[in-house]
């Protein structure tokens, strides 16, 4: 029963081929995504950090983005 | 509806989506790699390798979609010029360059046991893969331009020409001969897909297009957040 | 509604891709003969400046009960239903391979009517069914 189920009637290996090629490479898209956007939030901090208190309120009274990156980044920090 | 498009009000939406997505997708996706690869039947020829359809065809809708949005987009780009409209975009190519791949590997998977080769230079293989290409050059357009201006004219040429190679590709298999089979599922006309391998079809058709979202979102996110950066510096 | 510079654009747009349309239809037109897959065997029949001995790919169905085999060749008849070829080759066939399915074969015209074959693919057609399914093929037919 699950010898068949892998091997597939012979066409096992071209099955289980294709389903962990798109699988795998989904997957380290997706880590790649994910690393690159965790990347610019924490670069967008460092840049808000180097304001002045005055131009920190400034952007977060005229910018709701800011905000909320600087809030998800807090959190999962 | 126009402010609803602004960047800072879609921003608030992009974190609600991608948790919901999350939420949602392991779910889904156990339920269709159930469907494609136990609970459906085997093919009447094809035997169990029927089963590489269920990734091959989702995966080479997804790609042409992927490039028609893309040249839809930088057609109204064109003419409106309206900046949010770029930053789609390149969120979009790389969704499209994966899948298209994806689609001619799992293809040429499937192609060895049923055709008999991995290759063959017909007319819908070889669109494919100029539509890898056009998607490559799409890319390389706005990585290697710095000048964003320049950038846009440039991927946005890129994906107008390439809109007429996506024509070729949907009507190459009626076209010309080629090996590759005709479409099973035509628009107003019943398919040639029986029910029961219909549904894992359509199940992993929504479990890729969810993750093409989730990485759409992610990206496009990250383009904002690029965008603010700089706002940041001239204030 | 739109402004000038936008109706302009517009304008551009539809000039560029109606002349990039018809340029690549007149290409493609040009190349047809490169961009078949395969010959029929009607078209193999009445392409006059086909050579013999050269390589090309004849495609069609195999004809009911035309296969014979013996230890060293394989033989059968690719049909259109208006002409046929007859294939000899010797090899190993695609599992798909089979009676009243597609076939393409590379090879070699002897004359006009025997086709010596290096390679056979299996061309599959778009139905997808569990066995035991035939009656849907027939209800699609329709």
């Amino acid at each position: 029963m699950i010898i068949n189920f892998i091997s597939m009637n012979g066409y096992g290996s071209f099955v289980w081929l294709s389903f962990g090629i798109v699988l795998i490479s989904c997957l380290v898209l997706y880590l790649k995504t994910k690393k690159t956007l965790r990347k610019y939030e924490k670069e967008f901090i460092a840049e808000f950090e180097t304001l002045s208190e005055s131009n920190k309120k400034a952007v977060l009274e005229k910018s709701r983005i800011a905000n909320q990156i600087l809030a998800t980044n807090s959190r999962a920090d | 509806m126009i402010k609803f498009l602004l960047p800072s009000n879609i921003y608030f939406f992009l974190g609600k989506i991608i948790k919901f997505i999350n939420s949602i997708f392991f779910l889904i996706l156990i339920i269709g790699l159930a469907f494609a690869l136990v609970l459906s039947p085997p093919d009447y020829i094809q035997g169990d390798s029927v089963r590489i359809m269920y990734v091959h065809v989702p995966s080479a809708w997804i790609g042409l979609a992927s490039f028609s949005l893309i040249s839809l987009f930088s057609i109204l780009n064109f003419v409106f010029k309206t900046k949010n409209l770029y930053l789609i975009n390149k969120s979009i190519a790389p969704i499209g360059l994966l899948f298209t791949s994806l689609a001619v590997v799992t293809g040429s998977l499937w192609g060895q046991p049923t055709w008999g080769t991995w290759w063959a230079w017909d007319a819908r293989l070889t669109s494919m893969i100029i539509l890898i290409f056009f998607y490559v050059l799409f890319i390389l357009s706005y990585k290697l331009i710095k000048k964003e201006d320049l950038a846009v004219k440039v991927s946005s040429f890129l994906a107008i020409i390439g809109s007429i190679n996506l024509i070729i590709i949907k009507y190459s298999v009626e076209w010309w001969s080629t090996l590759h089979q005709p479409a099973s599922l035509k628009l107003g006309n019943s398919s040639s897909i029986h029910s029961s391998m219909m549904l894992p079809l359509m199940i992993m058709l929504l479990v890729l297009l969810l993750y093409g979202a989730l990485i759409f979102l992610m990206k496009y996110k990250t383009e904002i957040i690029k965008m603010k950066k700089k706002n940041v510096k001239r204030l | 509604m739109l402004t000038k510079k936008v109706k302009s654009r517009i304008s551009f747009l539809v000039i560029s891709i109606v002349l990039l349309i018809t340029s690549v239809f007149f290409i493609l037109n040009s190349l047809k003969e490169n961009v078949l897959y395969f010959l029929t065997p009607t078209e193999a029949k009445f392409k006059e400046d086909l050579e013999i001995g050269k390589n090309i790919r004849i495609g069609g169905m195999v004809k009911k009960g035309s296969i014979y085999a013996d230890s060293k060749e394989i033989k059968f008849t690719i049909t259109d239903f208006k002409n046929e070829i007859l294939v000899s080759f010797s090899g190993t066939v695609p599992n798909l391979f089979a009676e009243e399915k597609g076939v393409v074969a590379e090879g070699k015209l002897k004359d006009k009517n025997f086709f010596v074959a290096d390679r056979i693919l299996a061309k599959h057609d778009e139905n997808y069914m569990p066995p035991g399914e035939k009656n849907f093929l027939d209800n699609n037919a329709k």
